[in-house]
């Protein structure tokens, strides 16, 4: 199989011959911007750059997929949120304090939405990847979800105290984020975006399962149904107790975190959504050596987790050993194995 | 491009060398024919890059008197074959930020303690073994506290440890003598660590902080 195949048939849950390694996020270190001369935060803006960096993923760390949208804040951007740009060592992120919308009729979608300089590098960094790589390895976009967005352009607190005080007016204002999500989302399989990731940060430290279950559900399932390529749905923290809710949406996958044991994460999903995950970043992947990674990635494959990645973004200072300790396992462990 | 081959162990990492157009520098422990080497290395492609290298090296091996390793390129080790990992990371970011217009000198076993304005001299008394003193004008009786906090900066900083000294008459442990476990001198080294010794609590918040970028937060988690 290659990789693409290999991607795309264990986001179906069907056979492979070895378990995919992906990254629904960003693998991008400062070592591999150098080797590629592809720096932040240039890589979140230049075409060019963005795409020979994500590359590297593939090229240098053996991953099966390239995943060229590193940052969560392509799309807010666009929308005209304020961002802090950082240097090549650190994460571009909104200015959340200084929020663009109060209440929904602030809501304004700019019709450039995606020619803007920040979507639109996302868009032809997928075509020059797909150019590129062709059929060879699977290429996954990212378009970020409305409770995200929402956090983004409202700001988080206020946001969380509104979905509190006034459901309705919350329910409204992500139904009228939706269409950036579907739009982005289908520019980017336009572009050559073999599957999406799709971060929808209703995440375990700040929103319970019941939240997600009447705030979000509904919402995926409509993303699932409408958006032409698998999704991977991706929450960071503890959601166990919204992965029967998730396991419902008929979304390709869900992207979970090292919070949630991967055996414990896959009894509650069964075979009706695949995971992908869940090697800690800044404990392991960071912090630890490559038998530290093996063991987490054994982990997964023991539990009969469909696609092995990093549970998120890794931090950027990761040192490439570790990441290719990732692959080399999973060849190791089925090598053993057959 | 520089292909990506097993270069060892990754113990250091300088995301962005401020001396040369922002490029990451890391340190990496290696297995040699010769033993354990230590590589300094970027992936960087730029002119200029590899002469920055060598720099860096070259300011490890005087600020630490690190050593080349016999039949290899450019790695060095500390001649008495022990790894000193903390303090040798230590100093390969201390030749990282050395300005590389100034001479290369290694550090003194002395420095002027700037809360007590007293004299902080480190003797060496052999077999790797150092004493703390403070010496100068100390109306408020500073000395032996300053004394200790600078011993507990070099044990932090260089991972060594307290000793009795041996000339003592009853071989007690002191509180003002350390050493490292090699058995060796190594004056070099003392004498750089004992230019951060004083302030440990800034280090440990440096590293802190530089762990803490780069790494992406979920918004619920962002200001």
């Amino acid at each position: 199989m290659t990789s693409q195949e290999r991607v795309l048939a264990a986001l179906q849950r069907q056979p492979v011959d070895r378990t995919p390694v992906c990254n629904p996020t960003s693998v991008a270190t400062v070592e591999l911007m150098d080797l590629v001369d592809a720096p932040f935060p240039q890589a979140n803006r230049e075409p060019e750059l963005m795409a020979r960096l994500a590359a590297t993923g593939y090229t240098e760390l053996g991953f099966d997929s390239i995943m060229p949208v590193f940052s969560i804040i392509q799309e807010s951007s666009a929308l005209g949120c304020r961002i802090q740009w950082e240097q090549k060592d650190n994460w571009p992120t909104v200015r959340m304090a200084e929020p663009i919308w109060k209440n929904l009729d602030d809501i304004d979608i700019p019709s450039d939405l995606l020619t803007h300089q920040d979507t639109s590098c996302v868009l032809e960094a997928i075509s020059i990847l797909r150019r590129e790589y062709g059929d060879e390895v699977a290429i996954i976009g990212k378009t970020m979800g409305p409770w995200s967005l929402a956090y983004h352009c409202f700001g988080v607190e206020a946001f969380l105290l509104m979905s509190l005080d006034d459901p309705d007016q919350t329910k409204r204002i992500l139904d009228k984020l939706k269409s950036i999500t579907v739009d982005f989302g289908l520019a980017q399989i336009e572009a050559g975006a073999d599957a999406l990731t799709l971060p929808d940060h209703a995440t375990g430290d700040l929103v319970s399962g019941e939240y997600y279950q009447r705030y979000l559900r509904d919402l995926h399932i409509e993303f699932a149904e409408r958006i032409t390529c698998p999704i991977i749905l991706h929450i960071c923290g503890r959601t166990i107790d919204r992965m029967e809710y998730i396991a419902q949406t008929g979304m390709a996958a869900f992207h979970f975190d090292s919070k949630n044991r991967p055996d414990e994460s896959m009894d509650v999903v069964g075979e009706r959504i695949s995971l992908v995950g869940n090697i800690n970043n800044p404990e392991t992947l960071f912090s630890k050596d490559e038998e530290a990674v093996a063991e987490e990635v054994v982990k997964n494959l023991d539990a009969g987790v469909q696609l092995v990645a990093p549970e998120c973004a890794i931090p950027l200072q990761t040192s490439i050993e570790n990441l290719r300790a990732i692959p080399r396992t999973v060849r190791d462990w089925h090598r053993a194995k057959n | 491009m520089t292909p990506i081959s097993d270069i060892g162990t990754r113990i250091e990492l300088v995301p962005m060398d401020g001396h040369f157009h922002d490029i990451t520098v890391a340190l990496y422990r290696q297995a040699t024919a010769a033993g354990a080497g230590l590589l300094v290395h970027t992936y960087s492609n730029l002119d200029g890059a590899a002469e920055r290298i060598d720099a860096i090296v070259d300011a490890m091996a005087v600020l630490a008197e690190l050593a080349d390793l016999p039949g290899t390129a450019r790695r060095v080790h500390f001649p008495c074959g022990e790894d000193h990992d903390l303090a040798v990371r230590r100093a390969f970011l201390e030749a990282c930020k050395f300005e590389p217009s100034e001479p290369l000198a290694t550090a003194p076993l002395t420095i002027r303690d700037r809360k007590s304005g007293l004299t902080i001299e480190v003797d060496g008394l052999g077999e790797g073994q150092y004493r703390v003193r403070a010496s100068g004008d100390d109306p408020e009786q500073q000395g032996p506290r300053r004394v200790g906090v600078i011993v507990n900066g070099l044990l932090k900083l260089g991972q060594m440890r307290r000793v009795s000294v041996a000339a003592s008459a009853t071989d007690v442990v002191t509180e003002d003598c350390v050493a490292f476990a090699c058995g060796c001198s190594h004056d070099a080294l003392v004498g750089l660590l004992l230019q951060r010794a004083p302030n440990v609590r800034a280090i440990v918040r440096e590293q802190e902080a530089m762990a803490a970028r780069g790494t992406l937060s979920a918004p619920s988690a962002q200001s």
